[in-house]
This record gives structure tokens, sequence and C-alpha cells, in this order.
């Protein structure tokens, strides 16, 4: 059974819990699906078997408490500490995925906005600022997702952190990224070599890079 | 951590594989059948990092199996490693017990007999 269709199995015998179960449970989840670097196979079937579990335990009148203790990090540390990593193959396939896709947008963007501007000028492509700019933007995303994932595994267990904070940190985040992306491309601009890349050509291939994103997804999960 | 609990921790191990050995058994069946024979303070949680660890060294592999009512199982079965680990478990803990018995259950007697 795959991954995919352990957490859409997931999704819907979560909904068995009771109130008190579930948040204790949801909390749980979460703190171990946003750690990226372990097997996410291995991570979905064990917390498929702790939900059926507590599903189990919950028709003999058990609370999770009474199942998985008063500690649920630390339990969930424990959990993680035994979790097996995922491996460098698909790690590797996973962020080919998310480059390719950035790429996609990057060019799918571009091709919008020439036409507006609408001066033959912009349709030149400076090799090395372009190579820049979309090197920044993926570090800055690569950064964003970490820190957000960062951010919902941090709030999982505390009962004083309010969504409300978590949510002006990413947006302050994002608002932050997208000023140094803005800054950056203003003043570097014209470095390196160019060649001319028509707003047509590039909604092409930014459509086909999308395509090829969309089935390697189709293909990993 | 109360005495019992560590030593507990320390044999924990063998107790599951020694249920598994018997039949495949998923995670909440486990559980029961540790409580049943007698070991009532394994917190039913705690078999899970056991059960992850026991996966990781190969001792025993998991299969998701669907059931008709709750979400799927994973049953647990015993590898050709597992069974080797079991067995030198057991050897070691005979070996152990019947000394530690002698001393600690039976200390009293030596002392009075001398």
């Amino acid at each position: 059974m795959k991954a995919s269709e352990l957490i859409e199995q997931n999704n819907q015998k979560r909904m068995l819990l009771t109130e008190q179960n579930e948040k204790y449970y949801t909390n749980l989840l979460l703190y171990i699906r946003t750690k990226l670097t372990l097997s996410e196979q291995q991570s979905e079937e064990v917390l498929m078997e702790m939900l059926g579990h507590l599903i189990e335990g919950q028709h003999d009148g058990k609370t999770a408490q009474e199942i998985f203790g008063n500690d649920p990090k630390g339990y969930a540390d424990e959990i993680i500490s035994h979790l097996p990593r995922e491996n460098k193959r698909k790690n590797f396939i996973f962020v080919s995925e998310i480059v390719i896709n950035l790429v996609g947008w990057f060019l799918i963007m571009r091709s919008i906005i020439i036409p507006i501007i609408g001066s033959k000028a912009s349709e030149e492509v400076y090799i090395i600022s372009s190579l820049l700019l979309i090197l920044l933007i993926m570090v800055l995303t690569a950064f964003g997702v970490k820190m957000i994932f960062g951010l919902i595994s941090q709030t999982s267990f505390d009962e004083n952190a309010t969504d409300k904070k978590a949510m002006i940190k990413a947006g302050l985040y994002g608002a932050g990224g997208f000023s140094i992306i803005a800054i950056f491309s203003f003043f570097v601009q014209e470095i390196g070599p160019t060649f001319t890349l028509p707003w047509q050509v590039s909604l092409g291939i930014g459509s086909l890079l999308l395509l090829i994103s969309w089935l390697i997804k189709k293909y990993r999960t | 951590m109360s005495i019992r609990s560590q030593l507990l921790k320390g044999i924990l191990d063998g107790c599951v594989l020694a249920v598994i050995e018997k039949e495949a058994v998923y995670g909440y069946e486990l559980s029961k059948k540790l409580q049943k024979v007698g070991l009532e303070d394994v917190s039913e949680g705690t078999i899970y990092p056991v059960l992850l660890r026991l996966q990781k060294n190969k001792l025993i592999i998991g299969e998701m199996r669907p059931s008709e009512s709750g979400p799927n199982r994973k049953y647990y079965s015993l590898t050709s490693v597992g069974k080797d680990a079991l067995e030198t478990i057991s050897t070691e803990w005979n070996q152990l017990s019947v000394p530690i018995n002698a001393l600690l259950s039976k200390g009293d007697e030596t002392f009075e007999s001398e």
C-alpha cells in the first residue's frame, strides 16, 4: 500500500476519533509529517498503526493519553528517532519535481509579463542574471518550506501557540523573500551573454515543464 | 523511571519477539497479549518505538493488510535474523535468571544456612 493511499485512509479514519483524541493524534501526526528527511512510507505506516490502535482503544474506553502517555512530544521524538530516513533517490526525484515546477512557473510568468510591458527589449535573456535569479528563488523557497514546516512542528504541542503568531511569521517571511527577489532582479539585470526568447516560446517551454513536473508527481505517488 | 520499567526495558525486545514468533500480530493485538501474560505496565504506546527499531534491525517485517472494520493493520512476523536473535535472548535470559533468582529470591536462605 502506497503512502498516498495511507494518507487518504488516514484522513477518513481520523474522523472516527473523539474530539480530545483527535487533537492529541493530529498533533503527533503534524509533528512527524513535518520532519521532511524521514521515509514517507514508513512514517505513514506507523501513523496508520497508531491511529488504528487509538480507534480500538477508544472502543475500550481508553484515551490517547492513557495509550501514548502524557508527553506526546517526547513520544513523537522517540518514534522519529527510530524511523528510517528517506532514500536519496526519492529525495532527488522530489527535489527535481519542485525545481522543474518552479522554472516552469518562472517561464510562464515571463510570458505573461512581456506582452503587458510590450517592449522588444524585455525578450532579451541575460543568461547569468537569469540563472542567479532562479537560484535565489529556489534557495528562498527551500528555506521557506523548511521554516513553515518548522513552525508547524514547533507549535504542534505548544498549547499557548496561536495560529495567528505562526501566520504572521510565515507572512513576514513571504514578504521579506519577495522583497529580496524584487531588489535583486532590479539591481542584477544585465550580466553575461544574452539571447532572445520570445514570450510564445517561453509559454511553450514553461507549460511543458509544468506538464513534466505533474507527470513526475503522478509517477512518484 | 521505576526499577521495574528499567528492568523491563532491557528485555522488552525479547518479549515482543517471543509474542510475534507464535503468530503474526498487529500492534493492538501485541499490546493486548503482553498485558495478558502479566506485563500490565508496558504502556501501550511503547511498543511502536520497539517495533520500529526491530524492523530497522531487520528482526521482524511488517505487512499492511486490510481489515473489514478499522484502518489497515500492519502484521508483523519474524525474519530468520529475528529467530536467531530470539534464541540468543532466551539463552542469555536463562543463563542470567537462574543465578539472579538464586541471589535475589533465595538470598535469605543462603545466609541462614551458613
